[in-house]
């Protein structure tokens, strides 16, 4: 997922925290497991933390609950504003506000940061108790089911009794599909887009050419960098390649096209920048789409742990429901939930074909399951996209009346 | 235009009569998904529609039905044969670009198929063309040549021949004069407005 969570659009007398329709300001909250949690491969963490935030109330049935599902560089803020002076609003506060598509004033919201992040949750950065360390790779392997089971358990301290709807895109799509799939009775609708039941060849290869950036960097010293320091240029430059894959030719050229930075009004930053580079190199900073990725590479490492993104892009990787559960069919076999899947036409990360795959599989496996395929031009980050059309399909999927008998499969 | 949708209804009344209760039913060209809310109230069956359009795959999930975005053929060959007790085709067989192709898939994945079509041999449609020397307009197709949809037209005899070379058993059959009501008497390819179908291998 991109950074580029658009500005809001409240007039300037009123400031976008107090709008009608937004959530306004949040706290994010933590939660910390009782007891040891396991991780996949068997091994125990004490202490477990998962940062997250709700917005909305949960109801006296307490199955109003909703939870959001983010992406590989995303987080538990997902909507409002943490301050007043906050430049950017959670990520997905287009979608999640009172009246909006996920109407807060119906539902109870959730999104937590998943274990093995860097924004609060517990992750390779976070110092272990025994030690007094950071884990670094002492963290323990890291699957898309480990993120599932520790929400579970945050779900439950909540007391939500079973989840309204579980939604995620990309990798939240994938955290999602494996809530409907690990936990049937709970989770009553399923909605995933712009994801995959199986990380493909072009997928991983991705992911490998980031990790060997970080991994490349001297300053990675295997993982067991100071807090402060760390692999930054490696990060950047994993950042700059996986935000590419999250757009698309059609949006990249519309919004750079061969425009050259000297052809645009300068920022103190950039001129300061360009002040910096050799005078003679020709390969300095020439074109608009070069200072975005450089910008977008600077503002990832000072948010972003470099050995979270090697363990959560190693989560997606090993992320493959055909081979986890025998058939695709198989893994879906347990969903109780009714799904929509959503595809988006220029999603050349996870093209629309894998996600009607996953769409035909939950038919096949008899299950009530519907496809869209959003024709967008703004590539895998088109989930995020302001779209009434969008909005329209998952305000029709969470609010219609739920059907009279559960013997609906086809 | 009201006549339209009340001709809709009696087209969902006679494909409501045919459905068994409680049958799983693919709906191909499903539309804002009306036909099989009725059969989902009705007959209690289990629905999946196929459409092209985004909006009406909407208009379908806001009402519960479930329904699948993309090409009917390749949707149709993502399932295993006799996956569906029937599927319906109703009012699309002259938009189809390959209709046998369709028609042999949906004999695979279904039991049986429901087709409907408007009958293009109707005596009214044939003196569009003899006597006005124009493409056939009526209360179904209401739009001049330039801004209607590819069409193939198909007539009673047509089908009826179609389905007798594929080795196509017809089951059921319903023809309805011109507004689309009353049974049709007789000379069903003259007579008929519209014709429902049911087919089985």
């Amino acid at each position: 997922m991109t950074d580029e969570t658009q500005a809001p659009a409240a007039p300037a007398s009123t400031p976008p925290y107090l709008a009608a329709d937004d959530v306004g300001l949040v706290a994010p909250q933590d939660f910390v497991c009782p007891r040891a949690f396991t991780f996949k491969n068997g091994q125990e963490l004490i202490g477990l933390t998962l940062r997250y935030e709700t917005y909305g109330t949960l109801n006296a049935t307490r199955d109003n609950a909703i939870l959001i599902c983010h992406a590989l560089s995303g987080n538990h803020h997902a909507a409002g504003w943490h301050t007043p002076a906050d430049k950017k609003p959670g990520w997905w506060n287009n979608l999640i506000g009172p009246g909006k598509a996920v109407d807060t004033r119906r539902f109870f919201v959730i999104c937590a940061n998943v274990p093995g992040g860097c924004s609060g949750s517990t992750g390779p950065s976070s110092l272990n108790p025994a030690t007094g360390e950071a884990y670094g790779l002492r963290f323990p392997a890291l699957t898309i089911v480990d993120m599932v089971r520790a929400q579970k358990l945050l779900l439950d301290h909540l007391g939500v009794a079973e989840l309204h709807t579980v939604i995620g895109g990309s990798m939240g799509g994938m955290t999602a599909m494996l809530f409907a799939i690990e936990f049937p009775r709970f989770t009553r609708r399923l909605l995933a887009m712009a994801t995959t039941a199986r990380e493909g060849a072009q997928a991983i290869a991705f992911n490998e050419v980031g990790r060997q950036a970080i991994m490349q960097d001297p300053a990675w010293l295997n993982g067991d960098y100071a807090r402060d320091g760390g692999p930054r240029v490696g990060l950047a430059i994993a950042r700059m390649m996986a935000h590419i894959t999250y757009l698309s030719d059609a949006s990249m050229d519309r919004k750079f096209g061969r425009r050259t930075i000297q052809s645009r009004e300068q920022s103190p930053e950039l001129r300061a920048e360009l002040a910096q580079q050799p005078a003679t190199a020709d390969f300095n900073l020439q074109f608009e789409v070069e200072s975005y990725l450089r910008h977008q590479g600077q503002t990832f490492i000072n948010r972003f742990d470099a050995n979270s993104y090697l363990y959560i892009t190693r989560a997606l990787d090993q992320f493959d429901l055909d081979h986890a559960y025998g058939s695709l069919e198989n893994a879906f076999a347990p969903v109780l939930a009714e799904s929509l899947i959503v595809g988006f036409t220029s999603d050349w990360l996870f093209p629309p074909e894998q996600n009607r795959q996953i769409a035909q599989a939950l038919l096949r496996a008899s299950k009530r399951a519907s496809y869209a395929e959003l024709a967008t031009d703004l590539g895998h980050d088109s989930f995020l996209l302001e779209s009434e059309e969008l909005y329209a399909l998952i305000r029709g999927f969470l609010e219609r009346v739920p059907a009279p008998t559960l013997d609906f499969a086809i | 235009m009201t006549q339209p949708v009340e001709k809709r209804t009696v087209d969902m009344q006679i494909i409501g009569d045919w459905v068994e209760p409680h049958t799983r039913v693919l709906d191909l060209g499903c539309g804002r998904g009306e036909l099989l809310d009725y059969l989902v109230q009705t007959k209690h069956v289990s629905a999946l529609g196929v459409d092209l359009d985004f909006a009406k795959i909407t208009a379908c999930v806001h009402r519960g039905v479930s329904a699948y975005q993309g090409d009917m053929i390749a949707c149709m060959a993502s399932f295993p044969a006799r996956h569906f007790d029937r599927v319906i085709c109703s009012r699309t067989v002259q938009e189809l670009h390959a209709p046998a192709t369709v028609i042999a898939e949906a004999l695979r994945v279904a039991r049986s198929v429901t087709v409907g079509f408007v009958n293009h041999g109707f005596w009214k449609n044939r003196l569009d063309l003899l006597v006005r020397g124009r493409k056939a307009r009526n209360a179904v197709y209401t739009t001049a040549w330039a801004e209607s949809r590819p069409a193939n037209p198909v007539s009673v005899a047509d089908f009826e021949d179609f389905c007798t070379a594929e080795g196509i058993r017809i089951t059921r059959r319903a023809h309805l004069l011109g507004d689309w009501k009353t049974p049709c008497p007789a000379l069903p390819n003259l007579l008929a407005g519209y014709a429902l179908y049911d087919l089985t291998r």
